[in-house]
């Protein structure tokens, strides 16, 4: 009858220095709720959880940021210089997450593309590099406006001619960039359909819209660089 | 763990700082004639003496070839970076300099770290001499845009020179924190530095104490040496031309020539025009006048190029220039008035120049060493790395994994299996930068992950890739079908490996056998000191009646004694004197009630006495 008591005990985390035992609420706290010491991450822990966030997709971004000061002051390895070898070590991966899971969150992208990968509906930097349909036509071009540039600037083409080619693809940029802002406004008006119904066909959309979304992001980034050197 | 110093290693000065822990302010330590500034210069003897600081800068000029200077511009290089550059130095590249560059001087050979660990070394003697016991730890500034291989590279000389480097950081980030802007403003603060070698340019914003990196940018090979060079080159050619003579050909009178150059550069920050003169042996005298409008003409196009990183660091951290509250002016080269000009205009508001510009960055050091120590715990700094971390991919391709600006200390994890069946290992690149194709990028290291033979496919290995609060990076593996943490011996494709470092490490023990020695003699004639005056005081008092003459006349004896040895450098002497002495008023000693006179006659340390 005692074997079963161990085993809930071992199962059970407890803080590596005073032995608390370390559940419920206070599985993923970052400090023991008894003795202070840091503790080690869990291995469920997600970007969501170190924040103490449900895994949903509308985030207040001030309220993030005030989150992400109070932990730095709380984590940083600087707050730990003189601590033990292993608080030393449990403070720089704590801080390292809590920088990694700031960077994700606090950007929509980054955020769904992280969640779709929790979710497993993606792989992390899965994206399809095919040109969405109804934009073939518009891509066509502006690649055609790209290797004019490129080819006049090769020659060495004459300024007025290079400065047309210029003005012609600076406007193309900004058609993409409205685009792209729009693929954006359609993803987050996606966002209550997880967060509120946890729809998961909701899921599927918000991944197809990414693709979407990174496909023109390259495409932007591409002309950018072209104009910009 | 005693105390740990600010070390900002300079391409042109190097400083060391420390905060005094009661007041909280910072402060440069200062060498026996009052100066904060030791030039990174470095000259090697005949005999094989190493010569630091102002005398190894005097010696540029006579002993052009066994005198290195600037030196930073080399650390974590490979000879393949700095082909260009290598023309306009005096000193010669040894054979095998392909991934860490290998300097002859005389009839030495040294790498660029070696040669800042003598540079370090002397900061750390200055430091010793100054508290009177050993130091060991530092923090060490470097260019924000410094990459991985610099900034190991530059934590090398640091363990070469016996210093615990508890802390890299950057310079910009190091001198926003000295500038004393009120911490409980709110903030958006631009630094702009350009030093010897260096030009950074980092935003900050400041909030209830927190300094957190916003974006940076830079240039880690734009500095007043390219003024330098650029000014001696015009000089040179002008030369040539008026006394048909190269001075190319003569490493020694090039050198004299950069100085007579360096010389008019920092007088036309005063006035509207200077000349350069230098002697042309028997040749007579080359004079040119040069007017501040004619100099601002050569060196715009230099100036100009901080304005694109500017320019980045700006759209990385999404805001204009007018959002930035407050423009801070760090190195040397920003005394240029010129340089100010370009700066007032790009952020429009005139920058802060209070602080010395030489000594900013290392005030700054000394304060994130408090942090360190424990003290002042309502700053904390939260800085980023300049550059994307990036893998291979196929087709020569770059795979980011961690952006640039992200705040440090950061890591990502990637995922690796086997192309083939029973496939034993995966090779992974690292490398640093930009742009989309490897070739374009900073090689940091090659390592081949071991995998157990298995059907293609079926290997899943973690490898987590940790970019520290140094901005260095570490790589470990975990085989996620076992568990397993795997070694990962990563080969850093520029710099020493931890062997050659740890080689170099027991080569400087007869520094550091030196250096002891003058702790020694410092701790020694402290106590002698204090034990002397304390002994004459003793003499004085009442008590000292009781003495027999001929107990008097053996303790006037044993001080005299100390006094001549106090007059050498022999520690051993003084503390033989010193025992003697501490002999000879054994009852002096007991004849005084004065309990704090009578500790320190028994010879205990002066630190515990309070005279």
């Amino acid at each position: 009858m005692r074997e079963p008591t161990i085993q809930t005990e071992k199962a059970a985390p407890a803080c590596w220095e005073c032995k608390a035992a370390l559940d419920g609420a206070s599985a993923e706290a970052h400090f023991c709720p008894q003795c202070g010491k840091i503790q080690p991450l869990p291995p469920q822990t997600t970007y969501f959880s170190f924040f103490g966030l449900p895994r949903k997709l509308d985030l207040e971004a001030a309220e993030l940021e005030r989150q992400f000061h109070q932990l730095s002051w709380q984590l940083h390895p600087d707050r730990f210089h003189n601590a033990s070898a292993y608080e030393r070590e449990l403070s720089l991966e704590r801080t390292a997450v809590l920088n990694d899971a700031f960077r994700t969150l606090r950007d929509p992208v980054d955020r769904v593309e992280y969640l779709l990968g929790l979710e497993g509906v993606r792989k992390e930097g899965e994206v399809k590099q095919q040109a969405p349909p109804d934009l073939l036509e518009e891509v066509f071009e502006l690649n055609e406006h790209l290797e004019e540039l490129r080819a006049a600037k090769r020659s060495g083409g004459e300024g007025r001619e290079l400065d047309e080619l210029r003005h012609r693809l600076e406007k193309t940029r900004e058609a993409f960039q409205q685009k792209l802002d729009a693929v954006l406004a359609e993803l987050t008006a996606q966002f209550p359909a997880w967060d509120q119904q946890g729809d998961r066909a909701a899921l599927l959309r918000l991944s197809e819209i990414l693709n979407r979304h990174s496909y023109i992001r390259n495409l932007v980034r591409n002309v950018t660089e072209e104009l910009e050197t | 763990m005693g105390r740990i110093v600010g070390i900002d290693l300079g391409t042109t000065y190097s400083l060391v700082a420390y905060t005094e822990p009661q007041t909280g302010q910072p402060r440069c330590l200062p060498d026996e004639e009052g100066r904060t500034l030791l030039p990174s210069v470095v000259s090697v003897d005949p005999d094989g003496t190493i010569v630091v600081g102002w005398p190894a800068r005097d010696r540029l000029l006579k002993q052009s070839e066994r005198t290195v200077y600037s030196v930073k511009r080399l650390m974590g290089k490979g000879r393949g970076d700095v082909e260009e550059e290598l023309k306009l130095f005096p000193f010669r590249i040894a054979p095998d300099s392909e991934s860490v560059i290998k300097i002859r001087l005389g009839e030495k050979v040294f790498t660029p770290p070696e040669i800042s660990a003598f540079i370090l070394r002397e900061l750390k003697r200055r430091a010793e001499k100054f508290f009177g016991e050993e130091t060991t730890r530092a923090v060490i500034t470097v260019p924000a845009y410094f990459n991985d291989a610099q900034r190991q590279a530059t934590k090398d000389a640091g363990r070469i020179a016996g210093l615990e480097v508890e802390r890299l950081v950057n310079e910009p980030t190091a001198a926003s924190l000295a500038y004393g802007l009120d911490k409980h403003q709110r903030a958006l603060i631009a630094v702009y530095d350009l030093g010897g070698g260096t030009f950074d340019i980092s935003l900050l914003k400041l909030e209830e104490g927190l300094f957190k990196v916003q974006s940076t940018n830079g240039d880690t090979h734009l500095g007043g040496d390219d003024i330098d060079n650029l000014l001696a080159e015009k000089a040179r050619a002008e030369i040539r031309q008026q006394f048909k003579r190269d001075l190319a050909e003569a490493p020694d009178l090039y050198q004299s020539l950069r100085q007579s150059v360096i010389a008019a550069k920092h007088e036309l920050s005063e006035k509207t025009s200077a000349t350069i003169r230098f002697a042309v042996p028997g040749q007579g005298e080359y004079r040119r006048e040069v007017a501040r409008a004619e100099f601002e003409s050569w060196i715009a196009p230099l100036i100009e190029r901080t304005l694109a990183p500017c320019k980045m660091a700006l759209k990385d951290a999404g805001v204009k220039p007018e959002q930035i509250d407050e423009v801070v002016l760090v190195g040397g080269s920003t005394r240029i008035p010129l340089v100010r000009r370009r700066v007032e205009e790009l952020f429009g508001r005139k920058p802060h120049a209070e602080l010395n510009p030489d000594e900013v960055v290392a005030l700054g050091a000394a304060l994130q060493a408090r942090i360190l120590e424990g003290g002042l715990k309502d700053m904390l700094l939260l800085d980023v790395t300049p550059l994307s971390l990036g893998i291979e991919t196929m087709g020569g391709a770059v795979a980011k994994i961690i952006p640039r600006n992200a705040t440090i200390p950061a890591s990502a994890s990637e995922m690796f299996t086997t192309y083939a069946d029973k496939q034993t290992g995966v090779e992974i690149h690292v490398v640093q930068g930009e742009r989309e194709l490897v070739k374009d990028c900073r090689s940091l290291a090659r390592f081949t992950l071991k995998v157990p033979p298995q059907p293609a496919g079926l290997p899943r290995i973690e490898v987590k890739f940790l970019i520290d609060a140094n901005g260095i990076l570490s790589v470990t593996a975990r085989d996620l079908r076992t568990g397993e943490e795997r070694s990962v011996e990563v080969k850093p494709s520029y710099g020493l490996t931890d062997e050659e470092v740890e080689g170099m490490i027991l080569e400087s023990i007869e520094w550091a056998e030196a250096d002891f020695a003058a702790v020694q003699l410092v701790a020694a004639r402290n106590e002698a000191e204090a034990v002397r005056r304390a002994t004459a005081k003793a003499l004085g008092e009442e008590q000292a009646q009781g003495l027999a003459p001929d107990e008097r006349q053996q303790i006037e004896r044993a001080r005299t004694a100390l006094e001549e040895a106090l007059k050498t450098d022999d520690y051993k002497l003084i503390r033989q004197r010193l025992e003697e002495l501490n002999q000879a008023t054994h009852h002096l000693a007991e004849l005084l009630m004065d309990t704090a006179v009578q500790t320190a006659l028994k010879g205990k340390r002066t630190d515990e006495v309070n005279l």
